[in-house]
């Protein structure tokens, strides 16, 4: 019983862990949008490549953290909760 | 090579500077808590220097792109992000697994970059103020 136990925590980890990773997802097409839309301002006005350029990056610095809040959980999720959902478990028994 | 352009080298030393100033603060809360020890050093050491390795490859990837078409730039963001998303994963594995990096030392130097672009409107709101006044 107690290894079935062991067992669902395991797996349930592991399946927040690579639902958490779908928000991965998002940033890389957010970013790829965003830089082609960049593009399309730059062949407009060559002239303001600088400020485009510049205000794009903090915007996909902004974007990526949320794929960063994901992989932050994943990692937590798969390393640390494991461990401490089981001794939580054995404290219980 | 390709040239790095100064946009990217400007932004890459702003966030760079407020990474170490932010690193600092960290350090120094977990001295005043009791908590600092090697590893708290060492676990920032890792992180800030990926945050802000992350940055910059992010930097490149942007330069690379907006060279391009369209379609090849979106491409190009998509695989650009595929690589630095890999490559935190790997910084923070390594950093929640080895014991000699401490696991919260790792994982919150990783947000310090945001935290340095969300304060930036302040500063530039107050340069410009200044510009106004004089």
């Amino acid at each position: 019983m107690l290894e079935l136990a062991i067992g669902i925590i395991l797996g349930c980890c592991a399946l927040g862990a690579g639902m958490a990773m779908i928000a991965g997802i998002g940033p890389g097409i957010g970013e790829g949008n965003a830089v082609a839309k960049a593009c399309e301002a730059i062949g407009r006005q060559p002239e303001s490549k600088g400020a485009v350029t510049s205000t794009m990056l903090m915007g996909c610095a902004i974007a990526e953290t949320t794929g960063l809040y994901a992989l932050v959980i994943a990692i937590l999720l798969i390393f640390v909760a494991p461990g401490m959902l089981v001794n939580i478990l054995m404290s219980v028994i | 090579m390709a040239k790095i352009d100064k946009v990217v080298l400007k932004e890459t030393k702003y966030i760079a500077l407020w990474v170490i100033i932010f690193s600092l603060i960290m350090e120094a809360v977990f001295l005043i808590i009791n908590k600092w020890d090697y590893t708290v050093l060492l676990g920032n050491l890792l992180s800030a220097t990926v945050g802000v390795l992350n940055f910059f490859l992010m930097g490149l990837g942007v330069q690379k792109a907006v060279m391009q078409e369209e379609k090849e730039a979106k491409q190009t963001m998509k695989v650009s992000n595929l690589m630095r998303t890999f490559l935190l994963f790997v910084a923070a594995v390594i950093g929640v697994t080895v014991s000699v990096f401490n696991n919260w030392a790792v994982i919150i130097p990783l947000f310090f970059p945001r935290v340095a672009i969300l304060l930036r409107p302040l500063f530039d709101k107050r340069k410009d103020e200044n510009k106004n006044a004089e």
